[in-house]
């Protein structure tokens, strides 16, 4: 992993932040963690700092992410970025939703902290 | 540990100088430094600092107790210390308030964390140690959990209570059956199997009980697989480093091994269950063989012949064998059917079953019949005598005499023949047998009685066979009570069809057959598999007492006559024959003299012939 690789967390909900955060924290090369709280916010995040990994939740106030989600895919400068969504368990239609509008994984929560280490050395290129 | 750095970000940092910087003399400048990096690093116009600062004032951070980090303001020459100093401490304490604060998040967050981590552990166990109801599958999911990232090798021991001592039931690493079978004769394997908590070795040179059995081991992390408060085995893990296990790593392997103890018992349990009832299948069916001579090992043959047309047809690339698929459920429920199939026959009287000849009952009454003729016999001697006493020619006497004999010797082997039910009885043969019945003999009151009683003549008078209308209901009707009795276990899912199966072996694909008289297409394929796997044991049986074991020849020739009758399935037949599944029975249970060649050239496949 680059030194100054990014990482971003959109999600209204603080906890899921927080944990997110404390999770990501224990990845090796000490990433740098950006967040944000509403969909608008997370989508002017993304454009300003182009992280290569985004955790993404669905439902937000302002902006959902589904909408977040299309935004970026329709934005050239943003096309490497890997949008993880964030889905509630058990809700297939939202992953079809989703898939459509161009996010590449998903990780149900509540997530599994291992999945969510896993899934970033992989994005990120981590040994 | 406590990642100090993590805690503030630079930019909210940045703002407290912002806000601060611009009180202190121009000149001033503020740092942070925490976890041994410098964070922020600024002057009180936002610029680089400054060389030649007169004084450099230090506010420690604490956390813990410990100093994880400090505040530093430079100040030029002149200031007055005291008001900066002030200043300082009131920017040292609202950095430490947040240092505080976000440690304590952190630390909640890495709490939950945790729980998070066994939730989805056991959430993700429960699945996967779940899968299977095979005990072997169970230790294999659960060695699967650690063979990655946690070990160098994994082993499950599995307590066995016929040998009394723990099997090595599956393992993960090089050479990992023969390290595991080195450490289970060690001293050290023989303490832990009597424990009853788990622990962690971080050095096994350390160990009195290990003599190095296997050199890779450096150390070691063990636990008892317990469910319902009974040790199951033992799951053992090793690692060629020393200190590898950490204690949260045991707490992982113990959610983990609960779990798959109790999936392990579970398995278990449902092993010896299927076992169990696979031995009650078998105590009948063996019941049934025994019970008469003239069909011993046919329930034991039948579900061989079954699996073998079974496998034939699973791998035979037919449109007409479609959507039959041999799997392991439809294996156990064939193989049972096949064994039950004449469970019926344990209430039919057995009188019934082995009637070899018509006069059968419970013993063969054509001696009893014989016994009247040699009492017709004595009469006649009885009556020579007394007319050669009266003074009769003895020429005629004794030619009367003769020819009564040779007319007695004549109807009884007459009878004997009819009684073997060996041919066919003709209308004409009734009439003699009628005849000869209608004779009359004493007894030893001195009373008169026809020689044969309406039981024996309608008995006699069978014309097929020896069962008379009666007692082939009774056969017809083992049938039936194979289906009752079936219909009163309760199978399991997997097994809801071994009555069909097993309850349609005498059905006819014309609809003739019995109990139901069912017709081809409402036989399933196994159904169908049955009554052909039923017909050519009959056939070729060893084991007969009445007649020769019959050859392969012989066995097909009537068999495809019943093809073309359309008693059984023509497809079938015709694959049974082209596979040759006869030929590879025959070699694994046919005498050599049963074996012949079978032509096949006069049985063209297909349904017109």
């Amino acid at each position: 992993m680059s030194k100054n690789a990014k990482i971003a967390i959109v999600d209204d909900e603080v906890h899921i932040r927080s944990l997110l955060e404390q999770t990501l924290e224990d990845l090796e090369g000490e990433p740098e963690i950006l967040m944000a709280v509403n969909g608008l916010e997370g989508l002017a995040l993304i454009e300003r700092e182009q992280p290569q990994l985004v955790f993404l939740d669905m439902m937000m106030p302002l902006m959902n992410g589904y909408d977040v989600c299309a935004a970026v895919r329709k934005n050239p400068a943003l096309a490497d970025v890997i949008i993880v969504m964030l889905t509630a368990k058990g809700q297939e239609s939202d992953r079809v939703r989703g898939l459509e509008a161009g996010a590449n994984r998903f990780v149900t929560k509540p997530f599994d902290p291992d999945e969510i280490l896993d899934l970033a050395r992989e994005i990120l290129g981590c040994p | 540990m406590i990642k100090a750095e993590h805690y503030l970000k630079p930019a909210w940092v940045r703002r407290q100088f912002e806000l601060v910087l611009p009180m202190l003399p121009i000149g001033s400048s503020a740092t942070l430094q925490l976890g041994g990096k410098f964070l922020v690093e600024m002057n009180e116009s936002g610029q680089d600092l400054i060389e030649g600062a007169s004084s450099v004032q230090t506010f420690p951070l604490m956390l813990e107790g410990e100093r994880v980090g400090a505040l530093l303001l430079c100040l030029p020459a002149g200031s007055k210390i005291e008001q900066e100093h002030t200043l300082g401490g009131l920017l040292a304490h609202t950095l430490q308030g947040m240092l505080e604060a976000e440690h304590e998040r952190h630390s909640v967050a890495r709490e939950t964390l945790e729980s998070y981590r066994e939730m989805a552990l056991l959430q993700r166990a429960v699945t996967n140690l779940n899968l299977s109801l095979k005990p072997a599958a169970v230790v294999e999911a659960l060695l699967k959990e650690f063979d990655r990232r946690a070990a160098d090798y994994g082993a499950v021991f599995v307590y066995a209570a016929d040998s009394g001592g723990y099997d090595l039931e599956g393992s993960f690493g090089k050479d990992a059956v023969q390290a595991f079978v080195k450490f289970k004769n060690s001293s050290l394997s023989a303490d832990l199997v009597a424990r009853t908590t788990g622990d962690i070795i971080n050095d096994l040179s350390s160990s009195t009980l290990w003599a190095g059995e296997v050199p890779d081991f450096r150390s070691l992390l063990w636990l008892p697989l317990i469910a319902h408060g009974e040790k199951l085995g033992m799951l053992v893990l090793a690692s060629c480093r020393t200190e590898w296990f950490s204690a949260a790593d045991l707490k992982r392997a113990q959610t983990l091994s609960s779990v798959a103890a109790t999936a392990l018992r579970n398995a278990q349990l449902y092993a010896a269950e299927q076992k169990m009832f696979q031995s009650f299948v078998r105590v009948i069916s063996t019941a049934i063989d025994a019970k008469s001579p003239y069909t011993a090992g046919h329930c034991r043959r039948v579900p061989e012949i079954a699996l073998m047309i079974a496998e034939t047809v699973h791998h035979a690339d037919s449109e007409k064998f479609a959507g039959f698929v041999l799997d392991e459920d439809e294996r156990n429920t064939m193989e049972i059917a096949a064994m039950l199939h004449d469970c019926g026959k344990v209430v039919t009287p057995e009188w019934v079953v082995d009637k070899a000849n018509k006069l059968d009952s419970i013993v063969n009454r054509i001696h009893l019949v014989a016994l009247r003729f040699e009492v017709l016999r004595r009469d006649a001697l009885l009556a020579y005598y007394r007319a050669l006493a009266e003074g009769e020619e003895q020429e005629s006497i004794e030619a009367i005499y003769q020819e009564r004999l040779r007319q007695l010797d004549e109807d009884l082997t007459f009878l004997e023949k009819c009684n073997s039910g060996g041919e066919f009885v003709s209308s004409e043969q009734v009439l003699r047998l009628k005849s000869i019945a209608r004779q009359r003999w004493t007894d030893a009151r001195g009373q008169t009685h026809p020689l044969l009683s309406e039981n024996e003549i309608y008995n006699l008078a069978i014309q097929r066979g020896t069962l008379n209308q009666e007692e082939r209901k009774i056969i017809e009707d083992h049938a039936v009570h194979t289906i009752n009795m079936l219909s009163q276990i309760s199978f399991p899912r997997s097994l809801r069809n071994v009555t069909e199966y097993a309850a349609g072996h005498h059905e006819r694909m014309d609809g003739t057959g019995y109990p139901h008289g069912l017709n081809r297409d409402q036989l399933s394929i196994p159904a169908r598999i049955m009554v052909i796997a039923d017909i050519f044991e009959a056939l070729t049986a060893p084991d007969r007492p009445y007649r020769k074991p019959g050859t392969l020849s012989w066995a097909i020739e009537i068999m495809h006559r019943m093809k073309l009758d359309n008693h059984i399935d023509g497809d079938l037949f015709d694959l049974f024959l082209s596979e040759k599944v006869y030929l590879a029975y025959a070699r694994k249970h046919l005498a050599a003299n049963q074996i012949d060649e079978v032509d096949a050239s006069r049985y063209p496949a297909g349904r017109e012939a």
